[in-house]
């Protein structure tokens, strides 16, 4: 007895940390309930850059993260996935076109200078500057008033730009951003001090255009191209709208199943009730802690859950209420009917733990969401419907023969009526039976 | 004798045929829909397979007002005509009741599936484009696009997950019953699976990720249930094996934990049940999927699985030992 009060404070105790830590820590939303978007990036492969190397997605990643930064969203995510790919979240985000074509953007800049294919025709060939060799960008106006693209060179791109410049007087040079020919002035002298500036051509820039190029050239260019090839986006208000209801089919759900537990099962339904609630309490408080981030699929895993806690009660029931119709006092039937349901139960949350692990190592982002969900909340599960229900039973029941077998939902004549409860020694020993 | 305390409800065993021919009726329709759509569908699937698989992209618009059946061709020839190549449009239409809560005055949904359109590509401006016109303020609310080989690699990593989760489960049961009821399991899994891939070829549903998981967490279930009643065959073959038949064995134990697998499978339709009627318009194909599997799932564990242990080991009806 004394150690089942000992456990009952414990239950107290997990209780009030649970609440706790519900009420101190923020819940993660997933991007499909506050709306947002996420993007997986897959770099490819150049003429330069045959293999993408784990130092090349360091850099990819990098440079993605700088645009990202740039977009001004908190709570961004850039994450590698696999050997080529890139995860980005962007939470909240207005404008998603355009983030988008800012992410992907290869920003290579590029110098080039005539020169002439092998067949003769006129081409633009490559001189070894490019935006590597940028200090930094920024945006001016000529005096014209029109909106240019300051460049500051570093060292080493400064002494190039002054060679190159030296060696085409008198010739076009070319800019190119991302394959693009921005504009094409003739050189007219050898520029010393590493500055230069792009102007946009004939038509000259928009702001938004000059504005983009300085931004993305300070974030730096990507080293290798990175295509999108899975897009997932949500807007804010179908992702208020989902939250709302699941919540709604959350509570009419949960209600339903403890109504159904207190009609069939009346005091010990009573008891898997509050174990549930427990259950609940325990499961957020570790979503909060871990953090788990709460998906749609995430919160169908977690109702699933709540399914299998339920079940580990029925079982147990229904074993407790089988050897009570076989004459066993209480203390007794209660044990035994844990005892006997436990192996039931531990087998069978076994094989969902083992396709829970499996789908969280295979599956994608989404499905690795349904599958922790439905993992912690049959873990945690053993606990609540186990030795939260088996404490409280023993508690509130005690050690003494049935006399109302109505709270059980059993009728009086059921009882001795039924099947002949077979135990060896061993587990008469275990479960307090005395003949 | 085992006395459950009360008739037996169901006889297993002794109607087995019945079971068998129940089985059969409720499988052969999917199958023979899948064949049928795996025949007249042009890239010859038995199911309609959804972006994730195939590659393509999504893109919902939420809607003020309520959307007819005709609003479908209306929209598909509407964007035909700017040049959208084969679009699918599917209409949801949310119900009012559920709007009490949320502040949202979305009333319909049409969603609008492409093949895969590439960044910074017109496309999905033009979609944009041509329903502001046909209907007032469309708003986008969500875009899913899956490119093309990105579709072939999730297909096969789904065919390895549900792979591996057959295989995990065959060692499991092995180790914990026996290799016998390891198969009878991974065959009720199977007639599940079955099943409610079956009813999705015959409603024209799509799969995609989603699905893949309902399935994964079907099998779960599934197996959860079928463990239930072979654990009480073994603990019933531990005290009775000397003076009962495998098959009486096996009836009773299905008797005994009747009302449990009952119960519990109501418990749980009870939750999904709340998720498909009051939960979100885009998890309802994965409930119905959840619903599916766990209903049959219910009955494969007591009928099917219990049928098959005791047609395996109904050798002259003489006691066995486990």
């Amino acid at each position: 007895m004394k150690n089942k009060i000992l456990m009952f404070w414990f239950i107290v105790l997990v209780v009030i940390v649970s609440t706790a830590l519900i009420f101190v820590k923020p819940t993660k939303l997933g991007l499909d309930l506050v709306g947002g978007s996420r993007l997986l990036l897959e770099a490819e492969t150049t003429d330069t850059i045959a293999k993408i190397t784990p130092d090349v997605m360091n850099r990819l990643q990098f440079a993605i993260e700088q645009r990202v930064n740039k977009l001004g969203v908190a709570e961004t995510v850039v994450q590698q996935v696999g050997e080529k790919r890139l995860l980005i979240e962007i939470p909240n985000v207005t404008d998603l076109k355009e983030a988008k074509a800012f992410i992907g953007e290869t920003a290579q800049l590029e110098f080039k200078r005539e020169g002439k294919a092998a067949d003769g025709t006129p081409i633009w060939e490559s001189t070894g500057l490019t935006g590597r060799d940028l200090a930094k960008s920024t945006l001016s106006t000529d005096a014209t008033g029109q909106w240019v693209v300051s460049l500051d060179f570093n060292a080493e791109g400064a002494k190039k730009f002054a060679d190159l410049t030296k060696e085409l007087v008198g010739q076009q040079m070319a800019i190119f951003f991302d394959g693009e020919l921005q504009s094409a002035p003739r050189v007219n002298e050898a520029i010393y001090g590493g500055k230069a500036q792009i102007s946009g051509g004939e038509s000259g820039f928009a702001y938004d255009e000059a504005e983009r190029m300085v931004n993305l050239l300070n974030a730096g260019a990507l080293p290798v191209p990175a295509k999108i090839v899975e897009e997932n986006t949500v807007g804010p208000t179908l992702g208020a709208d989902s939250v709302a209801k699941s919540k709604k089919a959350g509570m009419i759900g949960l209600s339903a199943v403890m109504l159904f537990m207190i009609l069939y099962y009346r005091v010990p339904g009573v008891i898997a009730d509050i174990a549930l609630i427990i259950y609940s309490l325990i499961l957020f408080a570790l979503f909060k802690t871990i953090p788990v981030t709460l998906t749609l699929a995430g919160i169908a895993g977690f109702i699933l859950s709540i399914g299998m806690a339920v079940d580990a009660n029925i079982l147990i029931f229904e074993r407790t209420k089988e050897e009570l119709r076989a004459g066993r006092n209480l203390f007794t039937a209660i044990n035994s009917g844990f005892d006997r349901a436990f192996t039931s139960i531990f087998d069978s949350n076994m094989t969902t733990i083992i396709t829970c692990t499996i789908l969280y190592l295979l599956g994608t982002s989404v499905v690795k969401g349904f599958a922790l969900t439905l993992a912690i909340g049959v873990a945690v599960s053993m606990f609540s419907a186990i030795t939260v229900t088996k404490n409280f039973m023993h508690l509130i029941f005690g050690t003494g023969e049935l006399k109302h077998p109505e709270l059980f939902g059993l009728k009086k004549d059921e009882i001795g009526q039924s099947y002949e409860a077979v135990e060896t020694k061993r587990e008469k020993a275990r479960f307090g039976i005395l003949d | 004798m085992i006395n459950t305390g009360r008739k037996h409800l169901v006889h297993v065993v002794k109607y087995r045929w019945i079971w068998m021919i129940l089985t059969s009726i409720l499988l052969i329709p999917g199958i023979i829909a899948m064949i049928y759509s795996a025949v007249t569908y042009p890239n010859h699937s038995p199911l309609k397979v959804g972006i994730d698989y195939t590659g393509g992209t999504i893109l919902q618009y939420g809607l003020e007002q309520k959307l007819e059946n005709s609003d479908v061709t209306k929209t598909r020839e509407a964007l035909e005509s700017v040049g959208v190549e084969n679009p699918y449009i599917q209409i949801l239409n949310v119900n009012t009741s559920q709007q009490e809560n949320t502040k949202s005055n979305i009333n319909s949904i049409i969603s609008i599936r492409t093949k895969f359109i590439a960044e910074n590509s017109e496309e999905s401006d033009k979609i944009t484009e041509e329903l502001q016109k046909t209907y007032t303020n469309p708003e986008l609310i969500s875009v899913s696009s899956v490119g093309p080989t990105m579709g072939k690699e999730l297909f096969k990593n789904s065919l390895i997950a549900l792979a591996l989760a057959f295989l995990g489960i065959i060692a499991y049961l092995s180790f914990r019953f026996r290799f016998d009821y390891a198969l009878a399991a991974i065959l009720g899994i199977f007639h599940d699976v079955v099943f409610v891939v079956g009813v999705f070829s015959i409603l024209g549903l799509e799969i995609d990720g989603l699905f893949i998981t309902a399935i994964l967490t079907v099998i779960g279930f599934s197996v959860h249930d079928t463990i239930v009643v072979f654990d009480r065959i073994r603990e019933n073959l531990r005290y009775y094996s000397k003076k009962m038949s495998f098959g009486e064995i096996v009836d009773a134990s299905v008797n005994q934990t009747l009302t449990r697998s009952i119960n519990t499978s109501l418990t749980t339709l009870i939750t999904l049940l709340a998720l498909y009627f009051w939960g979100g318009v885009t998890t309802r194909d994965f409930v119905l999927a959840m619903i599916l599997g766990i209903a049959i799932g219910t009955y494969s564990s007591i009928f099917f699985c219990s049928m098959l242990i005791d047609f395996w080991n109904d050798k002259g009806k003489q006691p066995v030992s486990a």
